[in-house]
């Protein structure tokens, strides 16, 4: 169960991907990638992007949060394996959620200006921090790299309550951005919320499954316009939209992590 | 946007029955009803220091206690649960039995309190009635990280809706947010949400904040709001 990621043998730094590469850069070559799980053994497309399968990349060590649990109600868990599908058949990814975000991107540096002090292993990811299964965010993100687009299926527990029996609406917002935020890394290294704005119509159910689209809308000056849409599983009722606006930053190899 | 809204709860309303009277959704509640919680817990008032504040948070807090004694400030306070008669309010007005069940809604809790001491959200608000605005004092946690070592936006933007909010009396329910991250916030550090009610039209309430760092120096981000005031007599259909 290995990642095989081939880049060219030789590779001067002035090869590595720059911001303005486009993120399907031929610097990476994907050979072949296995999960683990539910999934089987099948070649990617060579265009898969090096980014997706490296953010992707299951930690044998971190716990995997985007898996079924026994919480999950019959409609998260039906929309999730119609997802499953679809990562065997028409190249969407389930994208590996765990408790910090340092997992993602082992063995990458942060630029210098940003990390505050080194953060330490009791910090958690905040849409990951209820650790009871159920009370707090079950959420599982499938990216689809063709089109840059998401999808989140989201079930909210009763720690996120904001009116009475409802989900508090700070707390769809941080999932919102989460979503964003990892769609816009997978389509193209955007790292930094600099906009975020939200229009609620509806309330969500304590309990009940609301699914986020979000689509990269547009990509330019290094920045990622993105869009999101959360509604019913039938879609009959919209519950929120929001935009986003990420920066993009490339991150640089931590070689003394190596 | 606001008809869309409005229509929503409408229709809810109406499904659900009238009812007079719209319940209170301010911070200064009665202590709740809970399953199997001592009488401490339901009566703890969250924002006051607690051993996991920073020196520079306590500093802040004790200046404005200080402005709060000539009457001019008011802390408010807050609690993790809303009152036993709010909650059947509620419960009559937009719970549908079968999309919720009954026995997690008794675990419910207000989502930012529902962290130990020091992990996630740590703020107290203090209100000026007279200018109709507030500041509120924010300690983001270890439990609030986005990118390592930084606050996560999604945590910045439920401060910044529950700072608006603060400066709204009575029921009300947030519409819009647009928020303009300017720089990221460190976690584990302090900043100052200063809010306030920019314009007042009907049931619609326009408000607006900047979050800074202590000394005043960094702009973090800008937001602005929008909340509607609930209304069931109006939205009767």
């Amino acid at each position: 169960m290995e990642l095989f990621l081939v880049p060219p043998t030789s590779c001067p730094d002035s090869t590595l991907p720059q911001p303005s590469d486009p993120p399907w850069s031929p610097w990476w070559t994907l050979c072949h990638l296995s999960h683990h799980g539910d999934q089987p053994k099948s070649p990617l497309p060579r265009s898969w992007p090096g980014q997706v399968s490296r953010f992707c990349q299951e930690m044998k060590k971190s716990k995997n949060y985007a898996l079924p649990n026994a919480s999950w109600g019959p409609d998260m868990l039906s929309l999730y394996h119609e997802f499953l599908e679809k990562t065997k058949t028409s190249g969407w990814v389930r994208v590996p959620s765990f408790r910090s975000n340092r997992d993602h991107i082992q063995g990458f540096k942060l630029p210098l200006d940003l990390s505050a002090n080194s953060d330490k292993s009791d910090w958690r990811l905040f849409t990951r921090c209820i650790e009871r299964e159920g009370q707090g965010y079950e959420y599982v993100i499938f990216f689809q790299p063709s089109e840059k687009k998401s999808i989140c299926l989201f079930q909210p527990g009763p720690y996120l309550e904001g009116v009475p029996g409802f989900v508090h609406g700070g707390s769809l917002a941080a999932l919102i951005d989460e979503t964003f935020s990892k769609t816009a890394y997978l389509s193209g290294e955007g790292l930094l919320t600099v906009n975020f704005n939200i229009r609620f119509k509806n309330l969500i159910p304590l309990g009940s499954l609301a699914v986020l689209n979000v689509n990269v809308e547009k990509i330019e000056d290094q920045k990622m316009y993105l869009s999101c849409v959360t509604q019913s599983r039938d879609q009959q009722t919209v519950y929120a939209k929001a935009s986003g606006t990420f920066l993009q930053m490339h991150l640089e190899e931590d070689s003394s992590r190596q | 946007m606001l008809r869309s809204c409005t229509a929503g709860l409408r229709s809810i309303w109406a499904l659900r029955g009238r009812r007079e009277g719209a319940p209170r959704l301010s911070m200064d509640l009665q202590p709740a009803r809970r399953l199997f919680s001592t009488e401490k817990v339901i009566h703890k008032d969250w924002a006051l220091p607690n051993p996991s504040w920073s020196k520079d948070l306590k500093l802040l807090f004790d200046q404005f206690m200080k402005k709060c004694e000539d009457g001019s400030w008011e802390r408010l306070p807050s609690y993790k649960r809303r009152s036993t008669q709010e909650s059947e309010d509620f419960k009559t007005y937009f719970l549908d039995p079968k999309l919720v069940e009954e026995e997690r809604l008794s675990q419910a809790q207000l989502f930012t309190r529902g962290f130990e001491d020091g992990l996630g959200f740590e703020y107290v608000i203090f209100k000026n009635n007279d200018e109709k605005r507030t500041v509120c004092l924010f300690q983001g946690g270890p439990y609030l990280q986005g990118v390592p070592g930084l606050l996560h936006g999604g945590a910045m933007a439920t401060m910044i809706d529950i700072a608006l909010g603060s400066c709204t009396g009575g029921a009300v329910m947030t519409a819009n947010l647009n928020i303009n991250f300017k720089r990221p916030v460190p976690l584990c550090s302090v900043v100052v949400i200063n809010s306030q009610l920019d314009k007042l039209e009907g049931r619609k309430l326009f408000l607006s904040c900047n979050v800074r760092s202590v000394d005043e120096k960094t702009l973090y981000s800008e937001a602005t709001g929008l909340f509607i005031k609930l209304d069931p007599e109006k939205s009767s259909t």
